[in-house]
């Protein structure tokens, strides 16, 4: 088998605070390959933005470390590397755009600066040629009249727009993955279709991966060939996108995509929901951290023992807790 | 009778600039907006982001002073109402915001932004206010200890739950949500929606419910008016409106909703541009004008005024998007 393109391997992820050592991403593995889009959705606090921040290395700092794991980048380990090896991976292998762009970009210098930095910063080039290169970006992911919008600050621009800049600089140094963390979430459903259609496009031209993080499973859906579900840190289950929208095995997940209104659903009727809250990370249990929501019964042993991930159809594999692991099905 | 008529409502917002301070535009964050809202019922408002909705919803409490237009509550006009009327108004109608950790005091316990109304209205001695804030607490789901709490202390559907305590404290008619669960997950979501059913069947509650997420409007309504600049283009019965749209911006918001069913995956038609700014709008049919439909120009200069089509189901009556 031919080495994936990303490998993530028992990754743990912890913040030190005032109380101790939260580990925030516990245990997570998965692949991304050449050319795929992994969608990873879960609630907040669920540990998807720091999962991406740890690949990146962009773990605040002094609090966040990784913990153990691995992040094979094509083979090689970037947990690893020394911070100058990591920068040149940032924005040439790895890229990243954030959810809201007015506060990732620089609200005092004109958005076509931005991007030249970012070209600069990894390809030895003039500043005419930097602009230029910045304006046929601009262009490429769909921002009308580039030569002028290169001047504009960022709040001169829409949302839409802004993210679109976001993605141009992301992308400048074509970079084999990208990370988009809630790229939508802030934006109008309409613009949403906008930049889903656009990533998608983009995507199929330079045949790049995405790791799509949501917490929307519409988009999901409409986008990933791969999901994974976290919650409270952990996978609970992984797979390719039709068998987990056709048989989530997961009671988490099954109550996710219950819980959605949908639009046949029939009006001001009461909703399915998944009771209580996420356990705080200051007293997680060791074993399944769904058992004080779920609906099926259960024993407290499910709690103190770590529940062991089973395969249930070609890739999609799922955390078997004791509780629904007799009833799991291959799909 | 309906509870709520508003009738041509507008609100405009001087932008002012230059050396001497001067009004330079116009924006004309409102213009023309006409619905009823009958007791009991539930009217959705879905539009994209600066399409005026959140103004609608501010200026229907008389957070903001309408510029022209009426909005009539039980009879009485509320937007030429002096301030010191306006109180007694509120008792009737109240409102839940989109972000409960901006909209709830931080330095105040639970139990002194719950027994707030009460002092405000003059209602009660202290021990009585405090009985009824325990009561409201059960009310919404949560725990009496909560009382001594600081909203810092809970998570988002927790605070929200607070906030719409708050807001059902006086016993309103009207409760005008603006974006009431944009802010929390899916599974916290769902348990806030089914508490605001609840309640509207237990108290007989009418809401102007605003939110972006048209799956949840759909879920939530009886009626539901799209906004597109500042105007209503096309409002109707729930599932007529979703069934049978009319209007080809309501036709576009729908189809950019994602399906979470990967096995209805479709081409779409994307709308391009953003909206356009409510300073200086276009003439005429403003959606025509953005998709430069070619019998836009027949719109302009057109009486705008939404038409009924069939019983209930009203539309904007452009040559260009209908």
């Amino acid at each position: 088998m031919p080495t994936p393109l990303l490998e993530v391997r028992n990754l743990r992820v912890g913040f030190q605070t005032d109380v101790g050592l939260l580990t925030a991403v516990d245990d997570v593995d998965f692949i991304l390959e050449a050319g795929k889009t992994l969608g990873v959705v879960g609630e907040s606090g669920c540990g998807k933005s720091v999962t991406a921040m740890s690949l990146m290395r962009l773990l605040p700092q002094p609090a966040g470390r990784i913990l153990s794991g691995e992040v094979l980048l094509e083979g090689r380990d970037l947990t690893k590397l020394p911070i100058d090896a990591m920068r040149k991976i940032r924005g040439n292998d790895i890229a990243m755009i954030f959810q809201e762009p007015m506060t990732a970009l620089n609200p005092v210098q004109p958005v076509g600066m931005q991007i030249i930095e970012a070209i600069q910063l990894h390809e030895p080039t003039t500043p005419a040629k930097a602009l230029r290169r910045a304006v046929e970006l601009m262009e490429w992911v769909g921002i009308p009249a580039p030569e002028q919008r290169v001047n504009e600050y960022p709040h001169q621009l829409s949302g839409g727009m802004r993210q679109r800049v976001m993605i141009a600089m992301a992308l400048s140094c074509h970079p084999k993955v990208l990370i988009a963390d809630e790229p939508t979430t802030a934006l109008d459903v309409t613009v949403q279709a906008q930049i889903l259609d656009l990533l998608k496009r983009l995507q199929n031209e330079t045949g790049m991966a995405v790791i799509l993080i949501t917490h929307d499973l519409g988009v999901i859906a409409e986008t990933c060939d791969d999901v994974a579900v976290m919650y409270a840190g952990r996978i609970v289950e992984r797979g390719p996108v039709y068998p987990i929208f056709a048989k989530p095995q997961h009671p988490y997940t099954q109550g996710l995509i219950r819980c959605l209104p949908k639009l046949d659903h029939p009006p001001k009727t009461t909703l399915p929901v998944i009771p209580g809250m996420v356990p705080s990370l200051r007293d997680m249990p060791a074993g399944c951290r769904f058992a004080s929501r779920c609906p099926n019964p259960h024993s407290t042993d499910v709690l103190n023992t770590r529940q062991p991930w089973k395969e249930c159809g070609s890739g999609h594999g799922v955390e078997a807790c004791a509780c629904f692991a007799s009833q799991i099905s291959a799909s | 009778m309906s509870l709520l008529s508003v009738q041509n409502l507008k609100m405009h917002f001087p932008v002012r600039g230059g050396v001497f301070y001067t009004t330079q535009a116009v924006c004309k964050a409102v213009d023309g907006v006409s619905f009823e809202l009958k007791a009991g019922e539930t009217l959705g408002l879905v539009g994209e982001s600066g399409c005026g909705k959140s103004t609608v919803a501010r200026s229907v409490v008389r957070l903001l002073k309408p510029t022209s237009g009426n909005v009539i509550f039980e009879g009485n006009d509320i937007s030429t109402q002096p301030q010191s009327a306006l109180r007694t108004m509120r008792r009737e109608m109240q409102m839940i915001f989109q972000d409960p950790a901006e909209s709830l005091n931080p330095r105040h316990t639970i139990g002194q932004i719950l027994e707030e109304p009460f002092i405000i209205q003059k209602m009660g001695t202290r021990a009585e206010r405090a009985e009824w804030s325990v009561e409201l607490l059960k009310r919404v789901g949560l725990p009496a200890d909560a009382m001594f709490r600081y909203s810092f202390e809970f998570s988002g559907g927790q605070r929200q739950r607070i906030g719409i305590a708050r807001a059902i404290a006086l016993n309103p008619k009207l409760i005008v949500c603006d974006e009431p669960v944009s802010a929390l997950d899916v599974s916290v979501q769902s348990q806030v929606l089914n508490l605001l059913l609840e309640l509207q069947r237990d108290m007989g509650l009418s809401y102007l419910f605003i939110a972006h997420g048209l799956n949840v409007v759909k879920h939530m309504s009886d009626r539901v008016a799209v906004m597109y600049l500042g105007k209503i283009v096309e409002l109707a019965p729930a599932s007529e409106l979703y069934q049978n749209p009319r209007h080809a911006y309501t036709k576009a918001l729908l189809d950019a909703i994602p399906i979470a069913d990967p096995t209805q995956r479709r081409e779409r038609q994307l709308l391009r541009g953003d909206v356009p700014s409510p300073i200086n709008p276009p003439a005429g049919c403003a959606f025509g004008h953005r998709m430069k439909h070619p019998k836009w120009e027949q719109s302009v200069g057109m009486d705008l005024t939404l038409k009924e089509i069939t019983p209930g189901h009203f539309v904007q009556p452009c040559p260009c998007c209908t």
